[in-house]
């Protein structure tokens, strides 16, 4: 059964058009993230779902029924927002009971859930506190309650993790997912970052203009991006592209440098393309090359050590690319020395449609 | 300049200020130390020659008599036309806002005309609502001054209620829109006690304008509900001035404005000033 | 597809509903009122209600008082208008450095500005009584003889009178606001001014006034209304006399309007008003760049 079906969904608003025939299928226990670069229509979608904004045209079913007109509180679904939205002038509890209360619960009732969900996020010493007295992070947990305590049949989350700090953000990531798995609730998770559309997700729909750009699970959009957008957004660092053209074995880049594509016999000659290449699959050279690999000689230009892994750029082609190495393989910018490029997850683009071949 | 430390001029300086500061305050409280102090003095202290700066003995005879002959009553009528106005305007001042603030109605356009009707000068429609008044029967009456002060309130409500409501983050309301409340009680319960302190604020001086109003009383009132400023001004004569009893109305109705004032402290500035200065 | 009515759409007009009928009662009505009863000849003897048109309005032309009414007016405002600013700003200066006590201060001298003007009338009408009022006392005592000013009697005396009160009243509105106003400018910019050598009025000219100019604007706008409307104060000090000496044009439409009992000339008084004071406020909030 499917919680959220979206049909040709379309918003403007004036002359904007920022949703552009969007349609969309999500199972029961699914946690979708909705992800792009900002302006993408991925917030508006989401406050279209949640009805927040009216649509301008299309049709929005949750559960089973069509809810394209209805009000917010009429849709079941219940909501973490990026600033918290905590009421200031209630405590932790009264916070977390806002929505029971609304929809008239039994004090009995609200005060087993409140305990509950304060239990399962660790916020229970903090009830009687005000919004005011909590750090960041305890602030985002009592979001969450705040959702969670309810039982809808959809759980949205617009960009929750934003405003907290880098360690802070890792940790609520393993809890939002945890709390995923514990209670098996469909989840709507908007975010830009794609490190958190990665990790979260069963399904990523990945936006660019209002349109969807390709979804499917976070290593299908990995391995097999459709486009050289969906490439260069998923993956850090970012994935490589070298201009080149295609010849009757492979692909001879800006420089002249011919590399062998194994098994794209398919492909047409002479045709201007993109190669992708993540830095992943950028290794320093052994004694020996790999079927499929080609050894390239080089020079360090610029070094960056993230501590486990180093990031290095280095030309080739005609341009600058990074490689991901190892963290004691090269030490400084200006050394000489020859790597080894994975050809057979490399992917060739289309430098006219950006469309993968 | 020598080389005296620069902590000692800053010290002259600020003895200075000190002074000049000491002298502003004489010379704008001496006036209501004079008004209180009338009020408490016998006849013999208010017509001596010269003049008596301060009373033998605090006596409230001059009190006394108002409430005798039912004089004060009329600062009871000030309050009841004061706050129950206040109360009506701050509602329908407060749900208009939001409206303006939240869905824009009727864009910038209706916002300015609203807000330019705080410019009608009273004296251009008092005669009009005199005539109005009497053609439907509301001289005299409570209801009639309700109406007319909670109308008058109103640019002044929604235009420093809109400047509150424009602070309030708007996620507060979509959170509980979500959660299950409908537009008014979103309204209630998340826009109402998020701009408490400015609901506050805009009420004291909703009831001080209504409170010191003078015009709308003298014409529109007779006998029934006469405000305390009417009531202060029955008392003047050409040459003979009912002195004590000037200053001890005048007293009875400028203490419950200073209370509130003192009580509001923190809202003074931004009230006072229109919304024109963030405070 | 068509677009169903959303469930909370006409929320927003129920919202605004009753605020606009009373605004329409109390704002409208009376305008439109007094624009057709002023193309009348209404007045205590005469009720007929058939249009003379623009007849008031040729009369208000040829009325002598009502001219002169608003050149009191204008009188009042050219003088306490500015005087209220200046005071006020260097008031604002002197307490704008945080000192001790400086919260005491300010209230104690906001004092003024929240009594009822009727109330601050009588106040300065007991001080200025020739005999038993102290401020002759004071007089005297500067000067070294008894003199006997009959403040609000005398010709010559009842503008000073007047202006006193009104100021006294006043200053502290435009003190606070100007306080707010320069408390709010950006201090890193005045101490660079000042490390570059800027002295004060420099700094004033610069860096405060561009800075304070909005909110003084609004300030000056909403005092000079107030001014122009000006009722209370003189009520209670002078009523309009001596004769019709201290005559404001809010005072003169009274006296019209409910001693007179003329009708459509007060209806046409009114208007003129309302006129007056829409040009002067366009005028303003275009020439202030208070226009957003």
């Amino acid at each position: 059964m499917s919680d959220l079906k979206i049909t040709d969904l379309h918003k403007h608003y004036g002359n904007f058009h920022a949703v552009k025939g969007v349609s969309l299928d999500v199972q029961a226990g699914e946690f979708t993230v909705l992800v792009g670069p900002s302006g993408c229509g991925k917030s508006t979608l989401l406050r279209c779902i949640a009805g927040l904004e009216e649509t301008s045209s299309g049709r929005i079913e949750i559960g089973g029924k069509d809810v394209t007109h209805a009000r917010p509180r009429d849709r079941d679904i219940a909501m973490v927002f990026q600033n918290y939205a905590l009421y200031p002038y209630l405590n932790v509890k009264d916070n977390i009971a806002f929505g029971l209360r609304a929809r008239k619960f039994a004090e009995t009732e609200i005060e087993k859930r409140v305990k509950r969900a304060s239990d399962m996020l660790g916020i229970g010493h903090l009830l009687t506190r005000f919004p005011r007295e909590l750090s960041g992070g305890q602030r985002q947990r009592v979001a969450i309650g705040r959702a969670i305590v309810r039982d809808a049949i959809l759980y949205l989350f617009d960009e929750p993790l934003s405003n907290l700090d880098a360690q802070l953000r890792d940790d609520m990531r393993v809890e939002i997912k945890r709390l995923h798995q514990e209670l098996g609730r469909t989840m709507i998770y908007v975010t830009h970052d794609q490190i958190e559309a990665m990790t979260l997700a069963d399904r990523i729909v990945l936006l660019r203009d209002g349109v969807v750009e390709q979804q499917g699970s976070p290593l299908d959009l990995f391995e097999r991006p459709q486009t050289r957008f969906v490439a260069g957004f998923l993956g850090s660092p970012k994935m490589n592209f070298l201009k080149g053209t295609l010849t009757r074995t492979g692909v001879s880049l800006a420089d002249g440098r011919e590399l062998v594509l194994p098994g794209r016999e398919s492909l047409r000659s002479g045709q201007a393309v993109l190669l992708g290449v993540r830095p992943q699959h950028i290794a320093l050279a052994g004694k020996t090359v790999a079927k499929g690999h080609e050894r390239i000689p080089v020079t360090i230009e610029l070094v960056q050590p993230t501590g486990s892994r180093v990031q290095v750029t280095l030309p080739l082609g005609g341009t600058s690319v990074i490689a991901e190495l190892g963290a004691h393989e090269v030490s400084r910018p200006g050394e000489k020395t020859f790597i080894d490029l994975d050809m057979t997850r490399a992917i060739v683009i289309d430098a006219v449609t950006e469309k993968v071949l | 300049m020598s080389a005296l430390p620069f902590h000692r001029r800053a010290g002259v300086r600020l003895s200075l200020r000190y002074l000049i500061a000491a002298l502003l305050v004489i010379i704008f409280c001496f006036p209501v130390y004079w008004l209180f102090i009338i009020s408490f003095k016998t006849p013999d202290e208010i017509f001596a020659y010269p003049p008596v700066w301060y009373p033998a003995s605090i006596q409230f005879a001059n009190y006394a008599v108002l409430f005798k002959d039912g004089d004060a009553a009329t600062v009871g009528n000030s309050l009841v036309l004061a706050s129950i106005s206040t109360f009506f305007a701050m509602i329908f001042g407060t749900v208009a806002a939001y409206s303006l603030v939240r869905f824009k109605t009727g864009g910038e356009n209706l916002a300015v005309w609203i807000i330019s009707q705080r410019m009608m000068p009273p004296v251009a429609i008092v005669f009009p609502i005199f005539l109005l008044y009497i053609w439907i029967g509301w001289v005299d009456s409570y209801f009639g001054l309700i109406i007319l002060y909670t109308a008058f309130s109103l640019p002044y409500v929604i235009w420093m209620m809109r400047g509150y409501i424009e602070d309030i983050p708007l996620e507060l309301e979509e959170s509980a829109l979500v959660d299950g409340c409908s537009r008014w009680e979103t309204l209630w319960k998340v826009v109402l006690p998020m701009a408490r302190s400015g609901l506050f604020a805009t009420a004291v001086f909703t009831f001080i304008f209504a409170w010191n109003d003078f015009l709308f009383a003298l014409v529109l009132t007779r006998t029934e509900v006469t405000t305390y400023t009417v009531q202060v001004t029955h008392y003047f004569g050409g040459q003979s001035n009912f002195w004590a009893k000037i200053a001890a109305m005048s007293v009875l109705g400028t203490i419950p404005v200073f209370f509130t004032v003192a009580v509001m402290q923190r809202f003074l500035v931004r009230g006072i000033s229109m919304g024109a200065v963030k405070g | 597809m068509t677009a169903a009515v959303h469930p909370d759409r006409n929320f927003k007009y129920w919202l605004l509903a009753p605020a606009i009928f009373l605004l329409l009662l109390i704002g409208l009505f009376p305008l439109i009122y007094s624009l057709v009863v002023s193309f009348m000849r209404i007045d205590m003897m005469d009720t007929d209600t058939s249009f003379a048109w623009f007849y008031n309005y040729k009369q208000l032309f040829k009325d002598g008082r009502l001219w002169w009414s608003l050149a009191h007016t204008l009188l009042i405002t050219a003088i306490a208008l500015p005087v209220e600013l200046l005071l006020g700003l260097a008031m604002a200066y002197l307490f704008l450095e945080k000192m001790p006590w400086r919260q005491i201060f300010i209230s104690l001298l906001v004092l003024p500005t929240i009594i009822s003007p009727i109330v601050a009338g009588a106040t300065w009408r007991l001080l200025f009584d020739n005999k038993y009022g102290p401020i002759n006392q004071i007089i005297s005592w500067v000067a070294g003889e008894r003199i006997d000013a009959l403040w609000t009697i005398k010709p010559n005396l009842v503008y000073p009178a007047i202006i006193f009160c009104e100021i006294w009243q006043w200053t502290p509105f435009m003190f606070l606001i100007l306080l707010a106003a320069l408390s709010n400018v950006d201090k890193s910019q005045t101490e660079a001014a000042e490390i570059d050598g800027a002295r004060f009025l420099r700094i004033f000219r610069y860096i405060a006034l561009p800075a304070i100019w909005p909110v003084m604007a609004i300030a000056i706008l909403i005092r000079g209304l107030d001014l122009f409307r000006i009722f209370d104060i003189i009520w209670a000090l002078t009523q309009g006399g001596p004769g019709t000496r201290t005559e404001t044009i809010s005072i003169y439409a009274y006296t019209q309007g409910f001693k007179q009992f003329e009708t459509s000339y007060t209806a046409a008084i009114a208007f003129l008003v309302v006129f007056i004071l829409t040009v002067i406020c366009t005028w303003a909030i275009r020439r202030m760049g208070l226009a957003k």
